[in-house]
């Protein structure tokens, strides 16, 4: 059932079961999820069922700290949320990213990966993935064709990737949750504060308010905030008026260690002429791939040498091309453009063109790019501005910091992987200028991968953790918390398969709770 | 000399002062022809141009190696004992390019990750092609 907020009566009481707040991909895989079931859920969606300009302008935020993205354009504001310009990569988390490692602070996952494997294998279908099998083996059974480069596997190793349509969840599941009779979508209700009761252990209610100045009241047994990792902390920050550092922010956690993933160029390789260097399990034809390998360092090196996990992805170049990282190439206008595109249809070739695939089986030549875990750091936050939005709830502020950890990791990675491909005799590579200097500067391109996470950590102790292993607000009975800000650490994979099957243990624990 | 290049030329000195010294060769390791020395396969992989940028920088680097017969030592220098004893084969550069790699003695010039004896091998290709 679709309701539009702005059509309730001022004043208005939404009451059920379950109140999920944010209809992106966590909200709307828990949703689904409760279909059927005796229980009433209440799906509250801040945006439209489309993009809206006044909707969007709710994410505008102030960056302070490392320069970022423009806080309105990495995230969207509507029914489907971010999946309605996200690019499907797909994969999962490594064992040692669980890991309480002590060369990394704050690191170790009060779950471990095995726990996870169910309700990964339960995310695929959601995300129109192929078969939970992300060992390069499993694929090359598949296809005989794509062959791992011959790496040794105490140094490195193929991590898999699986490629979503992508899946745009406001377009494929709007029938499914619009249809369903005990789940009420209620579109541009935006929630502007969670009151507590007087000794801060439950949420009362929740005040929802419109745009056109209409303030209405959502009540249920249990709530899940499942807007983003911003929004989920600073609505909590927000939800100041008996808990003056936020609500569940007992211990000054909330909107700290605020993750990203780096995202940016490294280096080269130049095959070896006199190999014939099968690359193909490593190229990416968007919409066509379903599956590819990227370089990764293995757990052992990563222990050895006190690293970040990460990987490199190798993108067909040629010599004297400069490479850009996620931020250059994807600008906040080409995003935009990439929306209106696909909202239209599809119709004529997508804006900025196709990239010219090189003659198969000719390149010779790659760029290097990393995709590089970022460490939990307690400086790197988000917090409350001081500019309010025009619903008039404080904006987000961002301060984005990363450590020496991150800078070293990135350049023993691409020292290691120049060894170990010249040793294999894949080729040779060229790192580049920058990262060879050891002096904790990052060079203006300096790029994260939208990929925003931490922000309300999992722990076990609520002095260390804002959530409980079961994604619960420590000390809050009734309030859980989906999505990626529940990450202690985020990898190196794309956050989306890992917030999705997190949602889908977290359904599993509510209906248990709920029974 | 800025920090890179201190860093460079710091690994590249310890990498030779990890090597036999080249005053120690004698003929029982001569054999490896100079102007074959100075064909590295890098050539076929990042072309002449680039090999010998790469020489030119090693040579600025390593400046006690910046000259073809110190160069040719400090490689024939570098092959392993096996190889200074008659009746067993001996390697070939690949195979000691493959073992420098495998055992770490590697350097970065001009950000390339090399093979010790790749980097002299492209120091000996721009000399002879000053």
């Amino acid at each position: 059932m679709h309701i539009d907020a702005r059509t309730l009566p001022n004043g208005s009481v939404l009451e059920a079961d379950l109140c999920i707040v944010g209809a992106g991909a966590a909200g709307i895989s828990m949703a689904l999820e409760w279909i059927g079931s005796p229980r009433k859920v209440l799906l509250l969606e801040g945006g439209g069922l489309e993009y809206e300009p006044a909707m969007q302008d709710l994410y505008r935020g102030e960056i302070v700290g490392l320069p970022y993205y423009p806080l309105q354009a990495a995230r969207l504001h509507y029914f489907g949320g971010t999946t309605g310009h996200w690019a499907g990569f797909c994969s999962t988390l490594d064992p040692i990213d669980f890991e309480q490692r002590e060369w990394v602070p704050h690191s170790g996952w009060p779950v471990r990966r095995e726990e996870l494997d169910p309700f990964y294998a339960r995310a695929q279908p959601l995300l129109e993935l192929g078969p939970y099998e992300y060992a390069a083996g499993d694929w090359q059974r598949r296809d005989t064709t794509l062959v791992p480069l011959p790496l040794d596997p105490r140094v490195m190793w193929t991590k898999m990737w699986q490629f979503s349509p992508p899946t745009r969840f406001g377009a494929r599941y709007r029938d499914a949750v619009i249809g369903a009779r005990n789940v009420y979508l209620y579109t541009h209700a935006n929630v502007c504060e969670l009151e507590a009761n007087e000794s801060l252990t439950r949420v009362d209610g929740l005040r929802v308010r419109t745009l056109d100045g209409k303030e209405h009241r959502a009540r249920a047994r249990y709530y899940v905030l499942a807007c983003c990792s911003v929004q989920n902390a600073r609505l909590l920050l927000a939800s100041n008026r008996r808990a003056p550092a936020g609500l569940g922010n007992a211990h000054d956690l909330v909107g700290r260690f605020f993750m990203e993933h780096i995202e940016m160029p490294g280096g080269h390789l130049v095959l070896t002429a006199s190999n014939a260097v099968n690359t193909k399990m490593y190229a990416l034809e968007f919409g066509q791939t379903k599956a590819r390998g990227e370089l990764a360092l293995s757990a052992a090196v990563q222990r050895e040498r006190r690293i970040l996990n990460g990987t490199v992805s190798l993108e067909p170049g040629a010599p004297g091309e400069v490479a850009k990282s996620t931020f250059q190439w994807g600008t906040p206008e080409l995003l935009a453009a990439f929306r209106k595109w696909e909202a239209s249809g599809r119709v004529g070739p997508p804006p900025g063109g196709l990239p010219e695939p090189p003659p198969a089986g000719s390149a010779r030549f790659f760029h290097l790019v990393t995709r590089q875990e970022q460490a939990p750091n307690p400086d790197s936050r988000v917090m409350l501005s001081t500019a309010r939005d025009a619903l008039d709830m404080p904006r987000a502020k961002l301060d984005w910091r990363l450590t020496e950890l991150e800078r070293r990791s990135f350049r023993v990675f691409y020292e290691v992987m120049g060894r170990e491909l010249g040793r294999s005799g894949v080729g040779r590579v060229q790192i580049l200028d920058w990262v060879r200097r050891d002096e904790g500067t990052w060079p203006s391109t300096l790029s994260g991968g939208w990929h925003h996470m931490g922000t309300t950590r999992m722990h076990d102790n609520p002095r260390f953790g804002v959530v409980d292993a079961n994604c619960r607000v420590h000390r809050v009975d009734n309030l859980f918390v989906a999505g990626a800000s529940v990450y202690p650490t985020g990898g190196a994979a794309n956050p989306t398969l890992t917030l999705v099957a997190l949602s889908l243990r977290l359904s599993d624990h509510l209906k248990r709770t709920l029974a | 000399m800025n920090r890179r290049q201190f860093l460079d030329v710091t690994a590249t000195s310890a990498l030779v002062a990890g090597l036999p010294s080249a005053g120690r060769v004698t003929n029982a390791t001569a054999g490896l022809d100079l102007r074959a020395l100075a064909q590295p396969d890098l050539l076929s992989i990042l072309g002449p141009e680039t090999v010998r940028e790469i020489g030119l920088r090693y040579r600025e680097l390593v400046p006690s190696e910046n000259q073809m017969q110190a160069l040719h030592a400090a490689v024939l220098a570098a092959r392993p004992w096996s190889s200074r004893v008659p009746w067993l084969p001996r390697p070939s550069i690949g195979e000691m390019v493959a073992a420098d790699f495998a055992a770490g003695r590697t350097i970065v010039v001009q950000g390339w990750v090399l093979s010790a004896i790749e980097a002299r091998q492209s120091a000996l290709f721009s000399l002879l092609s000053d």
